[in-house]
Parts: C-alpha cells; structure tokens; sequence
C-alpha cells in the first residue's frame, strides 16, 4: 500500500520516457571544475561528466544525538523507507502506546493514524506552546481536538534519554519526569541536505539551504538547485527564507528544467501557505506570524474572530477561527491563519493570492468573494476579520 | 548536452520529466541514493 504512494515508477521514467534513473547511486562530490559528479553505486564508484547540474537532494529529519535515541523504536518520517519501517515495526509486535516527540504536523498526523489504530500516544515538546507559530485561541482548538481524541499533551518535556529496558523505551525528560513507550517518533523539524553543495562551495542561505536565484542557479551558474534544500524569496518579506514545501518543490524542479533547455524563467517568491489535518480539524496559515512580523521590521496588529463556517441556521455548521496580522505602517496584509471542521484549506488561498498581490487590509476587505449557506456567512470568515483589523490600523 | 540530476523525488523527477518534454534530444540522468523515485508524501 505504500508503494501506491509512488507517483510514477523508475522503470516509467526509465523505458517510456528515456531518462536514465541511477537508484542506490549516492552522489558524494561535485567537481565544479571538470564538470563531474562522483558517488558510490551498486558496481563501486562513479564520475559522471554533467553540462547542467541540478542539485535536488532534499531534506532530512533532524534528530537529535542524546543517549539511547538510536535504539531501535526510535523512529522517523520523512522518506517511503522511514513509512516502510513503522509500519514493519508496529506489524512485528504489540504496540501499545507511542511517544511522539515533537508537535508540528508530522507529529499531529501520526498521532491521528496511531490513534486510529486505537494505540495510545503521547506528544511532548522542550517549548511551552503546542504550535508557536499560531495564535493563541487557534492553538486552544487545537490541543482540545488533540485531548478529546485520547491525545496526552506534554509541553515543557524535554527529552534528555531514552532508554531501552530490552522490553519497552523509556522516555526521560531532563526534569525527571519520564513515559513508556513501545516505540519512539521523532518529528521535530527537518535540515536541508546542503552538505554536498556546502562542500562544493556553494552559496547557502538561511538554516543552510541552498541560495538560488529566480532561475534557481545556485553561485555556480552551471549548478542549479530545487525543492526542500533550496531557498526561497519571501513576497511579504523580501527576504530570503527556508520554507520546504510539496508545490515549491514541484514548481522549482520545473523551473529548473525550463532553464537548462533555455526557456525564460522567473520564479515567484513564496508566502509560506500551508495546511494540515489534525482529527476533524483543518489548519491552514499563510504569511507571517506577528513575530515574523516584528522581526521583519513591521508594526504587526492582529485580530482574532470566529463565524460559522455555514450561513445562519444551516444545519451542520461548525466554528472557523480567523486570525490575521496586519502593518499599521503600511496597512498591508502580513498574514492569515485558520482553524475549523470545514471550509479552512481552501479558504486560506484567498489570504495566500492577498499576500502575493501585496494588498492592503482594506483592499483585502473590499474583496468580491463566493457565497452559497452551505459553504459560509454572507460576509465570509476573512472579511470579517478584515473589517475588525481595520479598526486597529 | 547532459543534464545531471541529484535526487528522485518531486523536484528531481518534475525536472527531469520537464526537461524531457521540452527537449527530446537531452541527456538526463537521475542519481538517486534510495531505491525509490517520485513519491507523494
């Protein structure tokens, strides 16, 4: 079943359309100047002589070096491999409960699948907010949702060891407090593979990506970069900024592709828009937090506003939450962030086309947008919380 | 003219399928380190 999640198979690529797929070829050093790549494969070393290279290599889990976390049971999720090996381990014995240590949407998604499975899970983190990068009254959603589905919530563990008593892990945290678990999985955050581009002399950007520019050429103009180890412009910012995300990933690797055959190219920056699942709820964001804001260099202004996600008194409405961050400088639109049962992943790509247009919270709030009782209120979540930020600008 | 590509997965493969149907005639090749190519996570 795994393997369903393979979109097209080597031997597709290979036989149909005459692209040579070199599996268990890890590449290892790139010689910028003779123009050669060289690795290790199934019959020894390679040197591979390239007119364009691209440099498509990923990310990885991070995962952290204290005792006991390469026990087996510790485990990640990145690659089919990694799916691979879960699903091999909770099939070989009985799995009775699971910790997860991290709460990004990794985490959240697995606790959901584990749940499903009717395994207990436990979800801890160092930091004291479940999501630190959503608002406050999104984030108490979000830990209900979390509770009511048998969820245990452990902010402020910060896992010091994990030891194996030959039966089950023990998950120590440094304060002394410690839980049991058949299996371990670490979901905090993934680093770009950028070594080998490093190592080639490669301009990196922010949290070591590779720095391209908008024909996703890297310092060396024969050598271009894509997807979750490249970096990216910010259209709020202006910045460069580190967002590896499924669609960039598509979208940069095309773009790379229309370079090297010599078709124009200019890659638009990115505004960071992203959803995820969590039990029945949907969380989406786009833009900035009001941290990034003020980071930034912004006067961020927030509101926090929540509608029915149908018109009144239709049957089966739940609550959605807005939440958008505003410049008083400026009055531009920074950022949006949802959470609900319905009607938040798609809804978000309104906040999302604002940002790359550069609007302004007015603007935004002048907006002709869809409406039918089934689908929102007359004045839909977001320009209802367009009018309230309005107020504080 | 060849094109290299390190890594098969949506970035390496969206490139490599592009490129194949802007120009029959390139050399491409996928050095990927996995057994696996092109998947939806």
């Amino acid at each position: 079943m795994i393997d369903d999640l393979v979109v097209r198979q080597a031997d597709v690529f290979r036989n149909k359309m005459g692209i040579e797929v070199l599996t268990d070829h890890r590449a290892e050093g790139i010689d910028r100047v003779g123009r050669v790549v060289t690795g290790k494969g199934p019959q020894g070393v390679f040197a591979i002589p390239y007119d364009h290279l691209l440099v498509a290599t990923g990310a990885t889990p991070i995962m952290p070096r204290q005792p006991g976390w390469d026990r087996p049971g510790v485990m990640v999720l990145k690659s089919l491999d990694d799916g691979r090996r879960i699903k091999a381990f909770l099939a070989s014995r009985p799995v009775r409960s699971v910790v997860i240590v991290g709460m990004g949407y990794i985490g959240m998604e697995m606790a959901e699948a584990l749940r499903a499975q009717d395994i207990a899970v436990a979800m801890v983190k160092p930091r004291p907010a479940l999501l630190p990068w959503l608002a406050s009254e999104l984030v108490e959603t979000v830990s209900a949702t979390l509770e009511k589905a048998g969820v245990a919530i452990h902010t402020g563990f910060d896992v010091a060891q994990i030891v194996d008593d030959g039966d089950r892990l023990q998950v120590m945290a440094a304060a002394g407090a410690s839980l049991t678990a058949d299996m371990v999985l670490v979901a905090v955050g993934v680093r770009p593979n950028s070594d080998l581009a490093a190592a080639a002399g490669l301009a990196l950007g922010p949290d070591r990506s590779i720095a391209i520019d908008a024909q996703t050429r890297t310092s060396d103009p024969a050598i271009r970069a894509a997807g979750d180890c490249a970096d990216a412009f910010h259209a709020v910012t202006g910045q460069r900024t580190w967002i590896p995300l499924a669609l960039r990933a598509n979208r940069t690797g095309w773009a790379a592709a229309d370079d090297v055959c010599g078709k124009p190219v200019t890659l638009p920056a990115v505004v960071g828009s992203a959803v995820f699942k969590v039990f029945e709820l949907g969380v989406a964001r786009t833009g900035l937090t009001a941290k990034e804001a003020a980071d930034a260099g912004f006067e961020p202004a927030t509101v926090t506003i929540h509608t029915a996600s149908r018109a009144h008194a239709h049957p089966g409405a739940s609550r959605i939450q807005v939440h958008l961050v505003g410049d008083k400088g400026s009055g531009r639109l920074l950022g949006a962030q949802m959470v609900g049962r319905e009607g938040v992943a798609h809804r978000i790509n309104t906040a999302a086309a604002a940002l790359h247009a550069q609007m302004t919270v007015e603007q935004f709030s002048q907006m002709d947008m869809a409406y039918a009782p089934p689908y929102g209120p007359a004045w839909d979540p977001l320009l209802v919380a367009a009018n309230q930020l309005i107020k504080t600008l | 003219m060849r094109f290299v590509i390190i890594g098969g997965d949506a970035a390496g493969m969206s490139a490599a399928s592009r490129a194949r149907r802007s120009d029959p005639e390139l050399e491409i090749t996928v050095l990927e380190q996995t057994q696996d190519v092109s998947y939806s996570a």
